[in-house]
């Protein structure tokens, strides 16, 4: 008996030590934790239950056998943040490089199992080499079987993947899948094709950082989500995100304790938007003084920063926010801003969580470069994402809605369940210089002053249709607001949608275009 | 007495007067440029009128367009503020031709004071005590050496037209007289198209204290005590404080008498201030009188109790003063900071955008004259100065206390503000014993202003503080799960929904 007990004490010690001093010390010199100290600082004091510290991988080959860690490179289980159930898994550079084994992926697939059964949240800490060659294809299947499961929780729980070392080739696609993605600055990269590959097949040199680390994918291809400037701020920043998610597309988000008064009026607002209409002003003012406690999350700010997507809280509840940039290529929709914003939406309307949008947009970016990459797809996505949404909806026309813009931006037409308007809202076709060009093209070219009549059509366009009130006529808009009672219409709007159901057809799904 | 009074200023100095004027009951009408349409001068005032676009030249100093205006708005009252129009004699004139009362001094005053050398005769052929020099216009370097070496150095060469600091050079000693002749001739004519220069005595650790006037049309003239404006950047006023901690009730009354003969003697009325620079033997010369109200009145009207636009409209208006010299109080004292939107930690270079939190210290003893709000704009167009904040003790070092605490509580953010390098001034040792002179600011922080790290208590303070919000946010966020209920997950699942 006391053997056994002995045994059990120098296995559970051998996995907490997981691949050695040396190792962990190696770790750390690179500005990085281990993967338990990541697990300490995600999870609530003392909250963390392991499972399978002790499995082990069962390769023979290539001298294998005599190498073994407990745990097998990945710390899986459960634990609480603050006070919610979420399943983790935390990969162990130190073991293996991190590497995924057959048995390393049976122990992820097993807490993805348990939290489909219980409905809870997945996160996933990255820092793994990628497949462990000496398993073959085994290592294969094992990711398959994470990707499956990946795709069967997808819509169901939310799953986090926060980069936090190396993620390459095919085990990028686990992340890929999930809700969102985290990666910490200057020690984590993710690419499909490494470095020496690329150079071998295209010729181009290139380093990890470039090809695929943190900078790479939250500013060219909006992969990354959020970025953090270390390990500690990464487990940090991702309860905060956590805080703001339901456990489970049956459960709504969270209720946080608010002390910020549901009636407080901002009449900074008011001067909010620019006497010049293409000047630009600051829409996350605009957020952040109508949330709770001015505490807004945002995700992918670097990335098609023409379009803001983020989470707040109206009245201690998450509300998803999307707002056109005015600051940013005048606010104008393309395809990165398209995609941005249509996947978040359908994040919220997976998991119950009521979307605001601010409009502000002058139209779709013209060019050969926008049309060539398929705007036309891509721009629908975003309508394709705001019509099918049925969870709370609304809408706030700040300054500009011209043309298909308008109609994409969670529209009343699209079934947005309160659509406003502040006084300085243009609804329009399009712009007046635009519009008048097109609509009194002969009376400018046979006018004695063309230039002089121009201006006196536009301005009569100006004060014909610049405004919110055609919109409001035909019901369009509900109501025309003042900036500085923003917030306390929305929270009012807000409590009244909270039980809103909607009935669909049955469809086993529909067909977005991708 | 005056119905409608147009007041041809922007900012703060406008609000200023409107208050005063809606105290009154005198009608008020605002003008303004295209950047200041939702400026808060403009929705006090009873009627506003655009006049022109943003530029200053444009629109605030274009006197026909004011004129239209007043004939427009029936005003019959203008007050100038400071700045702008107040010392412009073509503008009192053509008022004075329209038959619309300007507030202030009549032009000829203005003209005679607006001229240093003009001025410096008439202050001593008043028997006002004046800087020791020769107030001929220098005609070369050589006649430049000549008198320094008559008054004594340190001399200061001084451009005639000149003013805010430009045009001048100290010259310390023989070597640098031809220098210095050359230097501030040129930079008087580049800056005032005038490089006509004079030379007088140069004081050593000079103060800067000025004697508020306040005088009548039917000649009567008082003095309402001193304002120290020693503490200054480049020239520029940056803290004031009334009265002056260096300055006895002999001397008070030395300076009070002589300001009110050089009042006396250009038949003046309305508010004026006689500027005077004071060594350190507590001799006192005179420098230059401004013709108009200044930025740091409000230190005199909380230690005199007098409201000084009140008293400019009364005297406008025709009505005798009601106050005596002897019935002039100095109740307590008064410290005023100017606070701009500027960054000193890079050479106080402006800095301009809009002002998305903006809130105000309120309390005892505190004033804040301020010409915009929540939400408005600081611009490129116009003087960065965003308030006036203005404090009362019943002692200088209450005073201090108050004013320290009111830059603390003061909140702007949207623009970078001065008020960390107010605070490090107010707080200096320096400052609270009063042993300040003009070269004060320029001696201590002449690499400019790097910050101030704080008492080890102040750090203590803001890791309690810091420590205190986050253990606030980690209570709240340990509050997020919901109740006991059963979770709708279970339900649902149950009931074969949700699959």
């Amino acid at each position: 008996m006391n053997s056994i007990v002995d045994e059990l004490q120098r296995r559970r010690t051998q996995s907490l030590l997981g691949g050695g001093e040396k190792r962990i010390e190696t770790q750390h010199n690179k500005g990085k934790l281990t993967a338990r100290e990541r697990l300490i600082l995600l999870l609530d004091p003392d909250s963390f239950t392991e499972f399978d510290a002790l499995k082990q991988h069962r390769c023979k080959d290539f001298g294998m056998a005599e190498q073994q860690f407990p745990g097998d490179g990945v710390i899986t289980g459960y634990g609480y943040i603050n006070g919610r159930l979420v399943f983790v898994f935390s990969q162990d550079f130190t073991v293996f490089g991190g590497s995924l084994s057959e048995t390393h992926a049976e122990k992820i697939c097993k807490v993805m199992d348990k939290a489909m059964e219980m409905g809870a949240p997945v996160i996933g800490l990255n820092d793994s080499g990628g497949a462990r060659i000496q398993e073959g294809v085994a290592s294969l299947g094992g990711y398959a079987d994470i990707f499956l499961r990946n795709v069967e929780a997808s819509g169901v729980i939310p799953q986090l993947s926060i980069v936090m070392g190396p993620c390459a080739g095919g085990a990028v696609y686990s992340p890929a899948i999930t809700d969102f993605i985290g990666m910490v600055s200057d020690t984590s990269y993710m690419f499909v094709t490494g470095p020496d590959v690329v150079k071998t097949v295209t010729h181009e040199t290139v380093t990890a950082e470039e090809l695929g680390g943190a900078t790479t994918h939250s500013t060219k291809s909006g992969v990354c989500d959020i970025t953090f400037a270390n390990d500690i701020e990464a487990m940090r920043q991702t309860r905060r995100l956590f805080d703001f998610l339901p456990l489970n597309n049956l459960d709504s988000a969270p209720s946080y304790p608010c002390d910020d008064p549901v009636d407080r009026r901002e009449p900074s607002l008011n001067t909010l938007i620019p006497a010049s209409e293409t000047q630009p002003y600051a829409i996350r003012e605009l957020i952040e003084k109508v949330v709770d406690h001015r505490d807004f999350f945002e995700i992918q700010p670097d990335f098609a920063a023409n379009i803001l997507i983020g989470f707040g809280r109206m009245e201690g509840k998450t509300v998803g926010f999307v707002a056109n940039n005015p600051a940013v290529l005048a606010g104008v929709l393309d395809i990165d801003s398209s995609r941005k914003a249509a996947r978040f939406i359908r994040f919220c309307d997976a998991f119950n969580i009521p979307v605001i949008t601010f409009v502000d947009v002058p139209g779709f970016m013209p060019g050969t470069l926008q049309e060539r990459g398929g705007i036309i797809k891509h721009g629908a996505k975003l309508l394709y994402a705001y019509a099918e949404a049925t969870v709370p909806k609304l809408t706030l026309i700040t300054r500009k809605a011209y043309g298909g813009a308008y109609d994409v931006m969670s529209s009343k037409h699209l079934k947005a369940d309160i659509n406003l308007a502040w006084p300085t809202a243009e609804i329009a076709v399009m712009g007046a210089k635009g519009a008048v060009e097109i609509l009194n093209r002969r009376e400018i070219a046979q006018a004695d002053d063309p230039a002089t009549r121009a201006q006196e059509l536009e301005a009569a366009y100006r004060d014909n249709f610049a405004n919110p009130f055609i919109a409001a006529e035909r019901g369009f808009i509900d109501d025309v607001i003042e900036p500085e009672t923003t917030r306390e219409v929305l929270c009012k709007s807000l409590r009244m949608l909270a039980n809103k159901s909607v009935k669909k057809p049955f469809k086993k799904h529909g067909n977005i275009p991708l | 007495m005056l119905k409608k009074i147009l007041i041809a200023n922007r900012g703060e100095i406008a609000c200023r007067v409107i208050t005063t004027c809606k105290k009154m009951g005198i009608r008020t009408v605002a003008i303004y440029s295209d950047a200041d349409r939702l400026a808060k001068h403009v929705s006090m005032a009873d009627e506003a009128y655009n006049v022109g676009p943003a530029p200053t030249a444009e629109s605030y100093l274009r006197i026909d367009r004011i004129l239209e205006v007043i004939a427009e708005s029936g005003a019959d009252g203008v007050h100038p503020g400071y700045g702008f129009l107040s010392e412009n004699a073509e503008f009192s004139r053509r008022l004075a031709d329209a038959g619309v009362t300007f507030i202030g001094p009549d032009e000829k005053a203005v003209a005679a004071m607006g001229d240093k050398i003009t001025s410096k005769r008439l202050a001593d052929e008043a028997g006002v005590s004046t800087v020791p020099g020769y107030d001929g216009i220098i005609a070369d370097a050589d006649e430049a050496a000549r008198i320094a070496a008559d008054i004594g150095y340190p001399v200061m060469v001084k451009a005639t037209a000149g003013g805010g600091g430009k045009g001048m050079r100290v010259v310390f000693d023989a070597s640098g007289i031809a220098e210095g002749f050359r230097a501030a001739s040129s930079e008087a004519l580049s800056g005032f198209g005038d490089d006509r220069v004079f030379i007088e005595k140069f004081i050593v650790e000079p103060r800067h204290i000025e004697i508020q006037v306040l005088a009548d049309k039917q000649g009567n003239t008082i003095y309402l005590n001193e304002r120290e404006c020693s503490l200054q950047r480049r020239h520029q006023k940056v803290i004031e404080e009334a009265p002056s901690p260096f300055v006895t009730p002999e001397v008070r009354r030395a300076m009070g008498e002589q300001a009110v003969r050089l009042a006396q003697a250009v038949e003046y009325h309305s508010a004026g201030t006689v500027e005077f620079i004071m060594d350190a033997d507590r001799n006192f010369y005179f420098l230059e009188m401004n013709t108009r109200l200044q930025v740091e009145h409000p230190v005199t009207e909380m230690t005199t109790g007098i409201d000084l636009v009140e008293q400019m409209i009364r005297v406008a208006s025709g009505e005798s003063l009601t106050i005596t010299q002897e019935q002039v109080p100095i109740n307590g004292w008064s410290i005023e900071a100017r606070v701009y939107a500027e960054d000193p930690a890079r050479g106080f270079l402006p800095s301009i955008g809009r002002l998305t939190d903006y809130r105000e210290p309120a309390g005892e003893g505190i004033r804040v004259d301020s010409g915009t709000f929540e939400g408005g704009e600081v611009s490129i167009y116009y003087d960065p100065m965003i308030a006036k904040l203005i404090v009362w003790g019943e002692n200088r070092e209450q005073a201090r206390e108050r004013m320290m605490e009111a830059l603390d509580s003061f909140d702007i953010r949207g623009v970078t503000t001065n008020m960390v390098f107010l605070n490090a001034l107010i707080s200096h040792p320096a400052f609270a014993s009063g042993d300040i002179s003009t070269g004060f600011i320029g001696e201590e922080y002449p690499d400019g202003f790097v910050g101030n790290a704080g008492s080890r208590e102040q750090q203590e303070l803001f890791a309690a503080i810091a420590g205190y919000l986050r253990a606030e946010e980690r209570l709240r966020a340990a509050n997020v799960h919901p109740s006991d209920a059963d979770s709708p997950w279970k339900i649902l699942k149950r009931a074969g929904s949700g699959n």
